[in-house]
């Protein structure tokens, strides 16, 4: 029975990864209708920021956090303007292709500048876990679990009880109306790309102890989050997270009894069983009357 | 605006005096190399992912050489290398060794440490018959008839041998869990590592492949602790997969030594695992105890690049220093006097091990065994096998 807890908790937590990196890629969904496919690299680039600011210039851990997530930000308005914004009037297709070029030159430019060689962050919490009754709960994790259901609560209270939560909705919908209401439609998208970076630098952070931070970080995770909001409804807070947290779980058992080594196969085969007979996803029927 | 329409011509000026210097150096630097010296063809990365590791290659090397002609050189000639850039890639290595094949005056070559390379320029090598010094481990390198082909390293089929023996002898450990990583390499190590432990009549109680960069290894971590192994052989490929493994064995709670093939000696597996690999054993072709020659280089390559020696720069060493004895032996820089000579090399102590070259041309027939003291490499025994 351990073992079923000890693989729960686990799956949780992996989960959780996906669903932090997921509720980027919704949110960006949400304000613009294009998917950004360098969201997980948003990633790879605040846990660089924080190997700069905490491990080469050491920087107190809290400082070293608050300067990364700066500059997350000023880079998440960057992205805006020179990713985005240029292409706001076209198809959503040559976007999608600008965020995966921005993406490799992400990865490479890192790649430049700080080399090839995977590198550390330590626990934020000094204790490294709890041993409860045989199971194993990895301090990191369950801060993953919380920093992830708080963002949850936010982001849901943020889009449904804010005006501005409210504005970015309606300019997702419908740009044209939206400005046509007086809503500033540029910047609502730019808060958008900034909350995203952050959220996405947040996510690097926090599963650089457990992964460790590498130039390929962002692919590695940046997927299965994608399945995650596919399955869980696109561009649905609560379907990332649910999407994320299944996804996690699945995986793990999945590992445990059946295979290891086909242990990515089963995203992808909850993915196209979706596809197959839910293309929605879970909580999609919000999607399905935007479309 | 006159400066404006200038500017064209003073770039083409300036672009122009960046040429003429470069040719300038480039005259240079062929002077250092004199027409009589002997010159070894070198093909290492200088650019691309690998170039770090590139570096060290050359390091190596040119250490050797300066000793070699320190010594008297070759024939009385002095040696010298001469280095083309492979760029980390397939096609890399094959254009930068049909550039230095095209000179006549090469008569002897040093190939890549990663064995794809190898056999990418496996034919050309084949075609122009001139004996190349290789650092890739794929046994299958030496063994598939190409008489030129020599090696500087122990070939795969030793590692596996080398974790079982150790295991099974030195630690009196029997009930084996086998981790590996389901790519090519981890695959096949896992293989050899079975049919090591079937020598000595032991049947793993645990097989586990996993994919690679997998974010997390709790299944594999339980299975290890339900099939009660004493002891774990493992074959991982990328640093970041053995770091979060070892993490999650000690938060787990299982303490079954541990026997890996090299990745979890090297530098980055020690700084990304820290503590989680304390107490761990893994095989290693170059460790600076194993041998006066190897401590002796150890420290010169320190004090000259202010980095610790690794197995990049000690197996280029070797290969330049028995290629510069295989030329003296022969009295000649002729391929096939020369590979005569090359194969004939016994008891030649080299800094991965001594050197007995098979017919095949694998120089080197086993492993050193390391220990994960607190975070120092520590040597613990060399094991050989008969070539």
């Amino acid at each position: 029975m351990t073992i079923v807890f000890q693989l729960l908790f686990t799956g949780l937590g992996v989960g959780a990864i996906y669903a932090l990196v997921a509720l980027g890629f919704v949110l960006i969904y949400r304000a613009t209708n294009v998917v950004n496919f360098a969201q997980g690299e948003f990633a790879m680039l605040g846990a660089f920021l924080m190997v700069i600011f905490f491990g080469d210039l050491g920087l107190p851990y809290g400082l070293g956090l608050v300067i990364s997530l700066i500059v997350m930000a000023i880079f998440g308005a960057g992205f805006n303007l020179v990713v985005y914004y240029p292409l706001r009037h076209r198809p959503y297709l040559p976007v999608v292709i600008s965020t995966i070029g921005a993406s490799i030159l992400m990865s490479n430019g890192m790649l430049a500048l700080y080399g090839p060689a995977p590198q550390t962050l330590p626990n934020l919490l000094d204790l490294p876990g709890l041993l409860i009754g045989g199971v194993f709960l990895d301090s990191q994790y369950i801060l993953i679990i919380c920093v992830t259901a708080a963002l949850v609560g936010f982001q849901y209270v943020f889009f449904e009880k804010t005006l501005l939560g409210k504005k970015l909705q309606a300019t997702s919908q419908d740009k044209e109306m939206a400005s046509l209401l007086g809503i500033p439609v540029a910047t609502m998208i730019m808060i958008t790309f900034v909350y995203s970076a952050l959220l996405g630098g947040l996510a690097g952070m926090l599963v650089a102890p457990i992964l460790f931070v590498s130039i390929g970080m962002g692919g590695l995770i940046s997927l299965k989050a994608f399945a995650a909001s596919i399955i869980g409804g696109f561009g649905d807070v609560a379907g990332a997270v649910v999407g994320g947290l299944s996804l996690g779980v699945i995986e793990t058992f999945g590992a445990a009894y059946i295979s290891v080594p086909y242990k990515d196969a089963f995203a992808f085969l909850v993915l196209f069983a979706f596809l197959l007979v839910r293309p929605q996803g879970i909580f999609g029927e919000r999607v399905a009357q935007k479309a | 605006m006159r400066r404006i329409g200038n500017a064209p011509k003073f770039r083409s000026m300036l672009a122009m005096a960046g040429v003429l210097s470069l040719s300038v150096l480039a005259v240079a630097a062929a002077g250092a190399a004199r027409a009589d010296d002997i010159k070894i063809g070198m093909i290492t990365p200088i650019t691309g992912p690998a170039a770090e590791a590139g570096r060290y290659a050359q390091w190596g090397a040119g250490m050797a050489v300066d000793e070699v002609n320190a010594a008297g050189g070759v024939m009385g000639r002095k040696i010298t290398l001469v280095i083309e850039d492979d760029q980390t890639t397939n096609p890399g290595a094959v254009t930068a060794f049909s550039k230095l094949s095209s000179q006549p005056d090469i008569p002897v070559f040093i190939g890549s440490i990663r064995s794809t390379q190898v056999h990418a320029t496996e034919n050309d090598v084949l075609k122009i018959g001139k004996p190349m010094f290789i650092g890739g481990t794929d046994p299958t390198l030496t063994q598939a008839g190409n008489p030129w082909f020599f090696r500087a390293r122990p070939n795969d089929s030793y590692s596996a041998k080398v974790i079982a023996d150790f295991g099974v002898n030195t630690l009196k450990l029997k009930k084996w869990a086998v981790i590996n990583s389901t790519d090519a390499f981890g695959t096949n190590g896992s293989k050899a590592l079975i049919d090591a432990l079937k020598a000595f009549e032991i049947e793993p109680v645990l097989v586990q492949g996993y994919a690679n960069q997998a974010p997390d290894f709790t299944p594999v971590v339980l299975a290890v602790r339900q099939s009660n192994a004493d002891v774990i052989g493992s074959y991982f490929t990328f640093e970041q997969d053995l770091g979060i493994f070892a993490k999650q064995l000690k938060q787990l709670g299982v303490t079954a030594p541990w026997v890996g093939s090299p990745s979890i000696t090297n530098a980055t597996a020690l700084r990304l695992a820290g503590p989680a690999l304390f107490g761990t054993y893994g095989i290693a072709d170059f460790t600076s105890d194993s041998s006066p020659e190897a401590k002796a280089f150890a420290t010169k390559y320190l004090a000259l690049h202010k980095v610790e020696a690794d197995n990049q720069s000690s197996w280029t060493y070797d290969a330049v220093k028995l290629l510069a004895r295989a030329m003296e032996d022969a009295k000649s820089t002729d391929p096939e006097p020369v590979r005569k000579a090359i194969l004939a090399i016994h008891d030649y102590k080299g800094l991965e091990g001594t050197y007995n070259f098979d017919s095949k041309g694998d120089g080197l027939h086993g492993y050193n065994v390391v220990k994960n003291e607190n975070g120092k490499i520590v040597f613990t025994k060399h094991v050989d096998f008969p070539g």
